[in-house]
């Protein structure tokens, strides 16, 4: 039982709408042209600004759904989607329980969690090689 | 003493001993002036004395004419803080809360931002006044200790509170307390310097028209 | 004595990928207000760092820091602080009791002399020799003068090891103190102190201070109350998502009205978050679902020193915290007895004036003149 079993919704009132999402957006052109240029781009921690849920939504809304969409199993799952802006990801951490810990967009090619880190590779290698010795 | 400690005793024992020095001085005052009264006038009047002083009690809180253009920035200066110094503590939320609190009556407030604006405005015209009490030789030779020790007075609720607005200077704990700790200052000295005039001075002006309306003369 | 484990083999072991991890990084970097690019290298250092050796001591407290540092199962996102350090004294965690419990304690402060961290939960009780908080007998002051010289940092988990907290709060019938009270007062070893004051602290606080001091072997920049900036640095309100609200005085009256249902400012329901510094508004509870102010209820200051003694949890911030009326009623009596008295002793004083008074005749100006 998480707390995503508990049948209450957050309903986001229109009136808890704050209107802090047009400074968000002109920081990911910045970072996207950033991206282009020099092919460095960064990203933006959500939780860290002061935005309601109907805020949100806002933001949701006004960067789409893109082509890819990937959850990442790992201590709990990681949801990764790309924007309807190309190069424009929402990364969201969440816990065992389905509770979201990190909220990031990141703006680059493709979010670091989604590649495979060589430590990762070489257990992947050990486990691939016994499985082929003759047994 | 660590900021918090400081804001509890503000809230708390400090708001207290201010109070009762403001009652009591004020009340002593008060009630010795009137016990002294002045001197019977056994001359038939000429007219009312109430409506003389009525009147004067609204017509010398308007400016005077001619006051601009002789001593402009007094004018200036002086109109502006004292409303601007009145709009902060009256309508602005948290003060709104204190005073509802303290008297039972709340009234609306007015946006943050306005209050914030209206305070450095009346900053700025204390400074101002403060200067050209410095600087003009007759208002220096006039003053006293009493009437610095009024500015700072006045000044400093104002000056912490927009401090601790902007978070400036030190956090906002230790600045939230310095600011009540000012206003209790504030309090205290009002019925002992010549800020007494924020009650006395509806009593002069009435006395001012009382007489003269008294004697049939119009003021 | 064995090679000492490195945090990655203990991740290894555990079946924890390095997307994992580097998930747990990030989410440690967003707390930590880091940018969000950190989070790769914090990871890589802290894969390649051993665990630190940690001894936890509890004294006058209520085991709430411990039930939130520990709320978790493993192996999840806020357990990894388990991975990180190697808890090697916790009573309420250790199987071991009694003789055997105490015995662990010594062991592990022996092995791990002058490296350990020591957290202490908990305020400590100094009045009548101590006596109204003992374990095993040994008063919590004792134990405490024991450790902390073999400790590298404490870490005093809690408002009440951090500012003496609830058993601290007027009357404080038991003398309790903070560490750092104790400390400044000289009747403990001065250590590097972290406090991290909360009732109960975030748990991913702790953790941040842990990877931070096994990533940059260094304590992180505190503030004024010995607590890290990076997670202390802003008040509740200047973080709070309801702040816009406060600007534009649109606030809850009551905690089921109109403004309380569009999630409004909850300033004049008491809300404490004006003076509280915290980072419940950014790292929120309960794995991240929401904080109190998002629940509907306005901060209570709890990481801030005497927050039980700052007035009722609803009276707003400017109110008093005790009633006027009384002293208002009495300096008003007061006044108009001391206001009559001079009063009347200013009329006396006239009185006498008047009597003392001789007119000026003509006799007088011409005796003036005689001589």
């Amino acid at each position: 039982m998480s707390l995503r079993d508990i049948a209450v919704r957050v309903e986001a009132s229109p009136a808890s709408r704050i209107g802090g999402i047009r400074p968000i957006l002109h920081e990911i052109r910045t970072l996207l042209a950033a991206l282009i240029d020099t092919g460095r781009g960064g990203s933006i921690d959500l939780r860290s600004l002061p935005l309601s849920p109907a805020d949100f939504e806002a933001l949701d809304a006004a960067l789409g759904e893109g082509e890819v969409r990937a959850t990442i199993r790992a201590l709990g799952e990681t949801r990764v989607t790309e924007t309807a802006i190309h190069g424009v990801w929402r990364v969201t951490h969440c816990n065992d329980g389905g509770e979201a810990v990190a909220d990031l967009i990141e703006v680059c090619d493709a979010p670091e969690i989604l590649k495979t880190h060589a430590a990762d590779a070489r257990v992947g290698l050990a486990k691939l090689r016994t499985r082929l010795e003759p047994g | 003493m660590t900021g918090v400690e400081l804001l509890n005793w503000a809230r708390g024992p400090g708001l207290q001993i201010a109070l009762v020095v403001f009652i009591v001085g004020v009340a002593i005052r008060f009630i010795e002036m009137w016990l002294l009264g002045k001197s019977p006038d056994f001359a038939e009047a000429r007219g009312s004395a109430a409506a003389g002083g009525w009147r004067t009690l609204f017509t010398r809180s308007l400016p005077m004419p001619g006051a601009l253009k002789r001593a402009p920035l007094v004018f200036l200066g002086g109109y502006v803080f004292h409303i601007g110094f009145f709009i902060t503590f009256l309508f602005y939320a948290p003060h709104i809360l204190f005073l509802r609190a303290v008297t039972g009556f709340s009234w609306p407030a007015l946006p943050a931002y306005l209050i914030d604006v209206i305070g450095l405005v009346s900053i700025a015209a204390l400074v101002a006044v403060l200067v050209h009490r410095l600087t003009d030789p007759v208002r220096r030779f006039l003053s006293r200790t009493g009437d610095y020790v009024a500015w700072a007075a006045t000044f400093l609720p104002l000056l912490t509170g927009y401090f601790a607005y902007h978070r400036l200077v030190t956090d906002y704990t230790t600045m939230l307390a310095l600011h009540v700790l000012s206003f209790e200052l504030l309090l205290v000295l009002i019925p002992l310097t010549k800020l007494m005039h924020t009650f006395t001075f509806a009593v002069s002006r009435w006395y001012n028209g009382a007489i003269a309306g008294r004697k049939g003369v119009k003021v | 004595m064995h090679e000492p484990e490195t945090l990655g083999d203990v991740l290894a072991k555990r079946g924890v990928s390095r997307r994992g991890f580097l998930k747990y990084c990030a989410t440690l970097a967003s707390l930590m207000a880091l940018p969000p690019s950190v989070a790769a290298q914090m990871a890589d250092k802290l894969t390649r760092a051993t665990r630190q050796s940690v001894i936890y001591l509890s004294f006058q407290e209520c085991t709430g820091c411990l039930e939130s540092l520990s709320r978790t199962h493993s192996p999840t996102l806020e357990g990894l602080l388990f991975d990180l350090i190697s808890l090697d004294y916790q009573e309420t965690l250790l199987a071991a009791a009694g003789h055997a419990a105490e015995e662990a304690r010594a062991n592990a402060m022996r092995a791990n002399s002058g490296k350990f961290v020591l957290m202490v939960d908990g305020a400590i009780p100094l009045k009548d020799g101590g006596v109204y908080s003992t374990i095993a007998g040994r008063t919590n002051i004792e134990i405490l003068k024991e450790a902390v010289p073999h400790a590298a940092a404490v870490i005093a988990v809690g408002t009440c090891s951090s500012f003496g907290g609830l058993p601290h709060a007027n009357p404080n019938p038991t003398g309790a103190v903070s560490v750092g009270t104790l400390m400044e007062k000289g009747l403990i070893e001065r250590k590097p102190l972290i406090n991290v004051s909360g009732c109960p602290p975030i748990p991913v606080v702790i953790s941040g201070v842990v990877a931070h001091f096994l990533t940059l072997g260094t304590l992180p920049e505190l503030d004024g109350y010995g607590r890290p900036k990076v997670f202390f640095g802003d008040t509740i309100h200047d973080r709070c998502y309801r702040r816009p609200f406060y600007d534009q005085g649109k606030f809850a009256k009551t905690f089921d009205d109109e403004g309380a249902r569009n999630g409004w400012c909850l300033y004049e329901l008491g809300c404490k978050g004006p003076t509280t510094y915290n980072a419940c508004a950014t790292a929120k509870w309960n794995g991240g679902v929401s904080f109190p102010i998002e629940s509907g209820h306005g901060c209570l200051g709890c990481s801030e020193p005497d927050f039980w003694d700052a007035g009722s949890f609803y009276a707003p911030l400017p109110a008093p915290r005790a009633p006027l009326s009384a002293a208002a009623g009495a300096a008003i009596a007061v006044g108009v007895a001391a206001g009559a008295a001079v009063g009347l002793a200013g009329l006396y004083k006239r009185k006498k004036a008047q009597q003392a008074h001789t007119k000026l005749t003509v006799d007088d100006l011409e005796t003036e003149k005689k001589p």
